[in-house]
């Protein structure tokens, strides 16, 4: 047994169509992760009474929460419950149609949303509180405070936690493999199963994530370099 | 709909999982221990820029960072006894897989503290170290006795949040075969037709070990802050 340059072309080729799905996945989980968070950070970081408690505690014990078994979890339920679901709902489609992507894109988003809105917290801090009162003297809401004057200086501060939380998101879409999600990771192993070529599979799968996350991290990277104009006392 | 969570068989289940919990434990200690020497061996080395080796180590610790665990697991599985057979003629074949996750913790880890500790120590101010030589202390006692334990100061939160995270991966290890607290739920799951109970330990279990962890990090911050009275942060 060797490595078989052939095996891992077509490896690579199948695992190719299917980035699509976990640049997908990737996606809206970012998309929920950054709009929920920030609202959990601010709702945390004004200290709003109860909701605030109740969103320390879950985020607290969220965080404790590795995605793996968090997905496994998913996965059960919605197994058990999509029938009620459906029901209930009175969707239009059956229950063998059903892709248990939908379980990828929950679990994901969620442990996107605890990890981010961390993130948010801490750039929130970052921001003087003279920042807070200047804005309040010239007449500003707290809203408009916080959408004119904090959020634009707490960016370029939360953007290199961002990008890991990026990162983690895209290491966490190969795990969706165990449930059985057809995406990178399970593509690039399609024909292995014929050939017993398992390494080639995931060496491609590997080069595919690798890829996938260097192109991100360096537009995100130039975006960081934009957003800094924003804020140029910035002390790191 | 049958009933498909039930108090009894969640307490039946915990004295099934309990023994599982040191495998775990054994795959963080292992890592923890090879990955902080192998990641101090590679923050030196990245620090002292030697030519080819720098940038060798660059591509492993992009590759370590950009890609997830589950995909290193399984390329050392299946890639590691062929490099040594085709190499030194070592036929490892036969390891437990338990050995082969504890060697991604630890390359994995390596790279992971290898940038850690990099960070740490280029964060000691250049005047400590010429303090140190100024009185004649040899280049090893100057990193020993003033750059590494203000290093180790800084390096202590993110430390702890990576310990953290390892705790966390260890629930890949399943994906192996190897009989961990999420493989074994599984295997009670598929002798009893009832895996939520399982699950639902499992993951109590990861949520207080990692609430545990952060509080004894938090801890170690705190004795950790010598040096800093009177500066102004």
């Amino acid at each position: 047994m060797e490595f078989e340059y052939g095996n891992f072309k077509v490896s690579f080729k199948y695992g190719m169509e299917y980035l699509h799905v976990t640049a997908k996945i990737t996606f809206i989980a970012l998309f929920f992760g950054v709009v929920i968070g920030l609202v959990v950070a601010v709702v945390r970081h004004y200290k709003i009474p109860v909701i605030s408690q109740i969103l320390t505690v879950f985020v607290t014990l969220y965080q404790g929460l590795p995605v793996m078994v968090a997905l496994l979890i998913y996965n059960l339920l919605f197994s058990f419950y999509i029938a009620d679901i459906i029901r209930i709902l009175h969707l239009n489609v059956q229950v063998r149609d059903v892709d248990n992507i939908v379980v990828a894109y929950f679990t994901l988003s969620l442990a996107a949303i605890t990890s981010i809105s961390e993130t948010f917290r801490g750039a929130f801090v970052s921001v003087e509180k003279t920042q807070y009162e200047a804005g309040h003297a010239v007449g500003l809401s707290k809203l408009q405070t916080l959408r004119r004057i904090i959020i634009p200086q707490m960016i370029p501060v939360a953007i290199p936690g961002l990008i890991n939380n990026m990162v983690g998101t895209i290491k966490g879409t190969s795990l969706v493999m165990t449930i059985g999600v057809m995406e990178v990771m399970n593509a690039s192993l399609i024909p292995c199963s014929r050939t017993y070529s398992f390494l080639e599979g995931y060496v491609a799968a590997a080069l595919i994530y690798w890829t996938f996350t260097l192109v991100l991290e360096t537009i995100a990277r130039v975006f960081e370099k934009r957003t800094k104009c924003y804020r140029e006392n910035i002390t790191n | 709909m049958k009933n498909i969570f039930s108090w009894d068989r969640l307490w039946k289940v915990i004295p099934q999982l309990n023994p599982y919990i040191g495998v775990s434990f054994r795959i963080v200690l292992s890592g923890l221990v090879f990955g902080t020497l192998l990641g101090l061996a590679v923050a030196v080395l990245r620090i002292k820029k030697i030519l080819i080796i720098n940038q060798i180590l660059s591509v492993y610790i992009s590759f370590m960072r950009g890609t997830s665990m589950l995909v290193q697991l399984m390329i050392i599985y299946y890639g590691l006894p062929l490099l040594l057979k085709g190499t030194i003629g070592v036929d490892i074949n036969s390891w437990d897989k338990l050995m082969f996750v504890k060697a991604t913790f630890i390359l994995n880890e390596g790279a992971f503290l290898g940038e850690l500790f990099r960070a740490a120590i280029e964060s000691v101010p250049a005047e400590q170290r010429e303090a140190g030589y100024s009185i004649n202390l040899t280049g090893p006692q100057v990193f020993f006795r003033i750059v590494l334990p203000q290093a180790v100061k800084t390096a202590i939160p993110a430390y702890g949040v990576d310990v953290i995270g390892m705790f966390h991966n260890t629930s890949i290890a399943f994906t192996l075969g190897v009989i961990d607290l999420v493989g074994r739920a599984k295997t009670i799951g598929i002798g009893t037709g009832h895996l939520i109970e399982a699950y639902v330990y499992v993951a109590f279990i990861y949520i207080i070990v990692s609430i545990i962890l952060k509080l004894l990090f938090y801890l170690l911050d705190r004795k950790f802050t010598f040096g800093t009275e009177g500066t102004v942060h």
